[in-house]
């Protein structure tokens, strides 16, 4: 026996489609990472670490609600499943327990979430800078926070964490925003629309106030950005109305957010460059759908909208997934999404809006310095891919084979946008021409034994082994 | 475009050919429908194995791994080969008696590059080997290349010396006209007197084209590759009869091959897994080596992979047209082979003769006599 769908990844999309598709009758499973359901963005709303947990803004907080529905609604949950391969059979391969799992299903949903962009600068390897992706995952799981660190980048998530800082009185050496001053200019023309979703835009700017009433160091139009120290972080250095240095143990960078997407390369779908936030989409249809018609994807790892949008995308993928399954019909698919898609249709000038301001400044998505390390799993350098590049190795995938880059751990994830940049600079042609590495599973390491303990699942023994 | 000799095929063979030929002076220039080392070439498990060939294979593969072992300074270029040993081992009695059978059929062709090894000697070898295993087999010029690498070597040392790469040219026609052959692809048009057959996978299509029939089929062999381990094995390691195959590189990483394999979509350029089987590979290199339980994987792939009903490969000239010739085939084991095979196919088209006898390698071995 078979599920109706799997769905990968328990967060906000993710969750939300379970509880559509279950409340249909659909026998649904989702295969989640985490110890317990919420994806990064509401990671351990349920059972924080922290003594008040309100400090970490509204947003997070509702999250809680949204949790208890999902674990209510009947979807088998399969926490701590690391799923290390998806295919296009219908067939999921998962690490759970020391044990490697397998579950048949017929349609698939993938949530995988987004990952942040990475930023490139010289020293951004160095022990001691991390991202500000990281100190939330500290912050929210373990109740972790690091004394007197930098904050350097771009996008709402950086203003976020700094505002979580300061509200928990932790003292933050200095903020430094490299959103480059022509931003501001292109994003101006789109306020208006934007305005639409005031709230959001409230919410923004809110956070922006608070951390300059906090009166730490704001440096803006941040440039030419450089880790100091040899062998680990000892500060930050750029210009911002002259050279300035900061000195600090602890570096977070964050240069805005983009869909993970090795899951979804290794299936083989259809993958679009996207100009506008710059990465890579995988393609998709208003329902979700990719170019395989049975693999639907939602939320932050199909684009980059946010929490809310991903609810909704979960919704309507979960209806339209439901119509597949000959469980409504496509006038109630419709009907039930109405409210859904208006909302993804309203909150679309906000989200460019913010595409636009946010847009990542070219000199620090892609290094410049010869020295600068790009594949960190192989410690390749821009050099290293130079020397492939002008050896004959013109595409992604003929360079990975030459120098290794991309062949580490990471399976490519810090990289592979990278060397898709680098490509499309040297020979001056699109991202889209350039592609991307052919991705294969294991989607992360697999420990040898536990694979070696491979079990068939069915749906029912799974669900005994869930409870 | 033109040139005397038309390659179809930028895998090892076709990029051997080419380097052979353009330092003889001969024009060349090679089609590739992907890019050189796509394939099997670029990503099969580096083997560079002289142990257990077929005996037909023997004066090639010897005359080959006599090359390799100075590849790097003929051709100026880093193909990542070390000589490490190849050791096969026996697990039980009925191994012991493969092995001695064997040891039997090569000594009276003459050939002594293969050892046996007695426990004692294995476990030295192989330290970290489970203690029940009896024996083995090894040759010590064997080892393995980075396959990639070695492949791209070629190409970069046949243009040097003036043979041209045309990649992304996937051929749609190819016929003999007059004294020419005309060649066809999506975007332009090729003008050769010889034309070299070395796609791989793809060959039987060409070889169609030719004139040739061929009974080819192609398959996915999977490999699998682990993170960095402390070093625990030397040599490059099989197995008498068991699903069993590693090497161990310089880096740490251990590549787990063994013969099982996924599925190949040819027409789609492309391979799927079977992780039942590789599940199974993991369990014998466990049980062989027990040290590799708590290794990581960090990569699986395969490779499409052309195979012959013998495993032998078709090398030699074209059996009904003129001016052709083929090179593809090898069914796994053609890595090892690519040197010697440039050498050769160079010879043939050159002076039409080479230093070796051919005749297990023709075309036309399956040709059926029908009523």
């Amino acid at each position: 026996m078979a599920f109706d769908c799997a769905i990968i990844g328990a967060g906000p999309a993710g969750m939300s489609a379970a509880i559509s598709l279950s409340a249909a009758g659909a026998d649904t499973i989702v295969l989640d990472r985490a110890p317990r359901a919420g994806g990064q963005i509401y990671r351990s709303v349920a059972d924080s670490p922290l003594a008040d947990v309100s400090l970490l803004g509204e947003e997070y907080l509702q999250g809680a609600a949204l949790i208890e529905a999902y674990e209510n609604s009947g979807a088998t949950h399969m926490a701590d499943a690391d799923v290390w391969h998806i295919g296009s059979d219908g067939t999921i391969l998962f690490s759970r327990d020391g044990e490697t799992h397998q579950i048949q299903t017929r349609e698939i949903l993938i949530c995988p979430g987004a990952m942040e962009r990475p930023m490139p600068i010289p020293g951004w390897t160095l022990p001691g800078v991390m991202t500000a992706g990281s100190a939330q995952v500290m912050l929210k799981s373990d109740a972790v926070t690091a004394e007197n660190a930098v904050f350097a980048g771009s996008g709402p998530l950086l203003y976020l964490i700094v505002a979580q800082y300061l509200r928990l009185g932790v003292k933050v050496a200095g903020l430094v925003d490299t959103t480059p001053l022509a931003n501001y200019r292109s994003a101006m023309h789109l306020g208006p629309s934007a305005l639409r979703s005031w709230p959001m835009l409230h919410k923004g700017l809110s956070l922006l106030r608070e951390i300059r009433a906090s009166g730490i160091p704001f440096y803006r139009n941040a440039r030419e950005l450089r880790i100091l120290g040899d062998q680990r972080a000892e500060g930050l250095s750029f210009h911002s109305n002259g050279r300035r240095d900061i000195r600090s143990d602890t570096v977070f960078l964050h240069h805005g957010v983009i869909p993970q997407t090795n899951i979804t390369r290794a299936l083989g779908l259809d993958h679009v460059w996207s100009d506008i936030q710059k990465c890579w989409h995988v393609k998709s249809n208003a329902w979700g759908q990719s170019s395989s018609p049975h693999i639907s994807v939602a939320g932050d790892g199909a684009r980059i909208s946010g929490a809310e949008a991903a609810q909704s995308s979960g919704r309507v993928a979960a209806a339209n997934i439901l119509t597949r399954l000959g469980r409504i019909n496509l006038q109630d698919r419709d009907q039930q999404c109405r409210l859904d898609h208006a909302f993804l249709a309203k909150q679309a000038p906000f989200r460019r809006f913010i595409d636009t301001l946010y847009n990542p400044a070219p000199a620090l998505s892609l290094p410049e310095d010869p020295d600068t390390l790009v594949c960190r799993c192989e410690e390749q350098s821009v050099q290293n891919l130079r020397d492939g590049f002008d050896k004959g190795a013109a595409n992604p995938n003929a360079l990975k084979s030459l120098t290794r880059c991309g062949m580490g751990p990471c399976q490519g994830r810090q990289c592979g946008p990278i060397v898709t940049g680098l490509l499309a600079k040297w020979r001056g042609i699109s991202e889209a021409d350039v592609g991307y590495y052919r991705l294969r599973s294991p989607q992360r390491l697999l420990n040898l034994k536990e694979f070696s303990r491979f079990h068939a699942l069915s749906a029912q023994s799974d669900k005994e082994a869930a409870e | 475009m033109n040139a005397d000799v038309l390659i179809i095929g930028g895998g090892i063979q076709g990029c051997a050919t080419a380097y052979h030929l353009a330092k003889s002076g001969v024009s060349v220039i090679v089609l590739e429908k992907d890019y050189a080392g796509r394939h099997a070439s670029g990503v099969n498990a580096g083997g560079v194995r002289l142990l257990g060939r077929d005996i037909a294979e023997v004066p090639l593969s010897k005359a080959s791994m006599q090359m390799w072992q100075g590849l790097d300074k003929t051709l100026g270029e880093d193909t990542g080969f070390r000589r490490r040993s190849l050791i096969n081992i026996a697990a039980d009695d009925a191994d012991i008696e493969t092995l001695r059978a064997r040891q039997q059929v090569m000594q009276s062709a003459g050939h002594s590059h293969e050892r046996l090894m007695d426990q004692q000697e294995l476990r030295e070898a192989l330290p970290h080997v489970h203690p029940s295993c009896l024996g083995g087999v090894t040759s010590d010029l064997d080892g393995y290349a980075i396959p990639y690498k070695a492949t791209l070597a070629f190409k970069r040392a046949a243009i040097r010396a003036g043979a041209r790469f045309m990649e992304g040219e996937e051929l749609i026609s190819m016929r003999r006209v007059g004294p020419v052959w005309l060649v066809q692809t999506r975007t332009a048009d090729y003008e050769g007197d010889t034309v070299v057959n070395c796609a791989g996978a793809w060959a039987d299509k060409v070889a169609t084209m030719i004139g040739d029939q061929v009974p080819l089929s192609h398959a996915a062999p999977m490999l699998m590759i682990t993170t960095r381990l402390p070093h625990f094995a030397g040599p490059v390691v099989g197995a008498v009869s068991r699903q069993l195959s590693f090497k161990q590189f310089a880096n740490g990483t251990v590549l787990i091959g063994g013969g099982a394999k996924g599925f190949a979509d040819r027409a789609r350029n492309e391979t799927r897994l079977d992780y039942a089987k590789l599940a199974s590979a993991a369990r014998t290199a466990i049980e062989f080596f027990p040290i590799m339980a708590g290794a990581s994987i960090n990569r699986m792939w395969a490779g499409l992979e052309a195979y012959m009903p013998d495993n032998l490969p078709v090398i030699g000239p074209a059996a009904n047209a003129d001016r052709a010739f083929h090179a593809f085939g090898y069914s796994a084991h053609g890595f090892q082979m690519g040197p010697i095979t440039g050498k050769v196919m160079a010879d043939l088209v050159i002076g039409g003769i080479c230093d070796f006898d051919l005749t297990a390698f023709r075309i036309d071995r399956f040709d059926r006599k029908t009523l």
